[in-house]
């Protein structure tokens, strides 16, 4: 069976058989190598049709005992053949366990780009003992279960040709490594980078940072200059002819094992922390008494239990502005999965240390995010899909808008019904907060803007346009008296 | 758009095996030796095809 393909306008190009590939919704971030692709069938699961050398790779992967260790602590996503042997054609296809929520690299916080990679680099160093290796060294062969990283991309495992070198090291760098180099050493967020360049952080794009001392800090000089300079040097080499050099001078697989190990010190030491200033600031930024708290998170686990009611367990909650989490963790104990998206990363950097290390339970369940809200991730890479929109991958059952929309509609300008418009297109239920402009944290916002310019931000115009795109279920006013909570049931 | 036509995952291949460790660098060596040797040796011999090729 062979990629589907609707006749050539070349002479003699020989009809090609419709296989099953046809049938199965291509995932647009899976087009680079043909003997290897992943798509949807119409029940929404996650199959890869396997075909040429990428089926011998596979039998000798499933048979590998490092494979089925890793699969088994959910270290590799769950995956298994549909049928034991190939069809008539040759192809055999694959069926993956489903990632609750695709994210990718420049939504990841520190320590969690660091934890993936550790894993990526854990993987190979259990994978080459038994013959193996991965064809690239990609951040984006990552995800997430809840705070847990997965490695998903199994066609991306390949037989150890001895004498070679690892073929992922520079992806490893771009999308992993000089990312984490920036945050640890400069203090400089690696996020935009990562967001504006889907293939990573080239070396010559950030080694003019690290001149003067910052080119004595831990792995600068081998991974970043000495990288960049061979890189630069060799540029109009065939790779080739230094392999088949790098083989004849005695290159062989434990110099890979020893510069995986290298790797794994090094990113082991890498570590950022904010400065103490940070907290102190953020701290002003979320004061409420303690009586307000306690009456919300009261309104919320009921909205949730309301939402439950309507159709059963609770797939994806996506908490907006989720801040410490505390509200991420109450919806945990009622969903599958739970999206928290909080913009600044110290604080979603410390959420997600604190949830790693979280015994099993619905803790485990909260997968921490960090973006700008006015700013949500674009389409991105090949033709604007290949990586989705945050807008795309957002399909919840419930969203949680606490303490968001001052922010969005007087921090950011945004106007009112378009603020509640972008919720609606991000799930079916919500729960949200209107802050009055007389609240201290509103007032602040007002202070920086001209008078008179939010006229429309009030509490019955917000009422009317909730009331326009859901069904109000509930209401309550929080002790302050200058915030209310609603919750929003889909219309019809 | 020259620079599309460079592929810097060869020098990449010479990286990774220099951050191997002192064994590592030594098939570095290895290598930038045998390259060098192998364009001396080449060069008197080859000179006049490349001409030819040229014209």
């Amino acid at each position: 069976m062979s990629v589907a393909q609707t006749g050539g306008d070349a002479p003699g190009t020989p009809e090609v058989e419709v296989g099953k590939l046809a049938e199965l919704v291509p995932e647009p971030a899976s087009f680079r190598d043909p003997d290897n692709q992943v798509g949807y069938d119409a029940h929404g699961q996650v199959l890869r049709v396997l075909r040429g050398a990428a089926v011998e790779d596979w039998r000798a992967l499933a048979g590998a005992t490092f494979f089925a260790d890793l699969v088994a602590d959910g270290r590799i996503c769950r995956t298994e053949p549909v049928d034991p042997d190939p069809d008539a054609a040759g192809e055999l296809t694959l069926r993956h366990e489903r990632i609750p929520f695709i994210s990718y690299p420049y939504e990841w916080t520190f320590a969690m780009l660091r934890d993936a990679a550790l894993l990526h680099l854990d993987l190979l160093l259990a994978a080459l003992p038994e013959g193996f290796t991965t064809k690239d060294g990609s951040a984006y062969n990552l995800q997430w279960r809840g705070a847990a990283p997965t490695f998903i991309d199994i066609g991306s495992f390949t037989r150890q040709r001895e004498g070679e070198p690892w073929a992922g090291y520079r992806q490893f760098c771009q999308t992993m490594l000089y990312p984490l180099l920036l945050t640890a050493h400069l203090d400089v967020p690696f996020q935009p980078w990562l967001r504006a360049q889907v293939d990573g952080i080239e070396s010559g794009q950030i080694r003019p940072l690290f001149r003067g001392r910052h080119r004595w800090r831990a792995g600068v000089l081998r991974h970043l200059h000495l990288h960049d300079a061979m890189q630069r040097r060799y540029a109009s080499t065939s790779v080739g002819e230094v392999k088949e050099q790098m083989k004849a001078a005695g290159y062989s697989t434990e110099l890979v094992i020893a510069t995986v190990r290298g790797l794994r010190k090094l990113v082991r030491k890498l570590d950022w922390r904010p400065p103490k200033t940070h907290w102190a600031e953020y701290r002003q930024t979320c004061s409420y008494s303690e009586r307000d708290r306690e009456a919300k998170l009261a309104f919320v686990e009921a909205a949730l239990g309301q939402a439950a009611a309507g159709g059963g367990e609770l797939g994806l909650v996506l908490d907006l502005g989720a801040n410490d989490g505390a509200f991420s963790r109450l919806a945990a104990r009622q969903a599958r999965q739970v999206v928290a998206v909080e913009g600044d990363h110290a604080v979603t950097d410390a959420l997600y240390r604190s949830l790693r290390e979280a015994p099993d339970g619905p803790d485990r369940r909260v997968l921490p995010l960090v973006m700008d809200l006015a700013n949500p991730s674009p389409g991105n890479g090949w033709r604007g899909v290949e990586r989705a929109s945050f807008a795309r991958r957002a399909d919840a059952d419930v969203v949680l808008a606490l303490a968001l929309v001052h922010h969005l509609a007087i921090g950011r300008n945004v106007p009112l019904p378009e603020v509640i418009d972008n919720l609606a297109e991000l799930g079916r239920w919500l729960v949200v907060e209107f802050v009055e402009p007389e609240d201290p944290m509103a007032r602040r916002l007002l202070a920086n803007k001209p008078p008179g310019m939010f006229g429309d931000y009030r509490r019955e115009v917000f009422e009317k346009l909730l009331a326009e795109r859901f069904t109000i279920v509930r209401r309550e006013e929080l002790p302050s008296q200058t915030r209310t909570l609603y919750v929003g049931a889909p219309r019809g | 758009m020259y620079l599309a036509y460079l592929d810097p995952g060869t020098g990449s291949a010479l990286a990774a095996a220099v951050v191997a460790g002192f064994a590592g660098a030594m098939v570095t060596v290895k290598v930038w030796w045998r390259r060098i040797w192998d364009k001396v040796r080449r060069r008197p011999a080859e000179t006049p095809a490349a001409s030819d090729q040229e014209n």
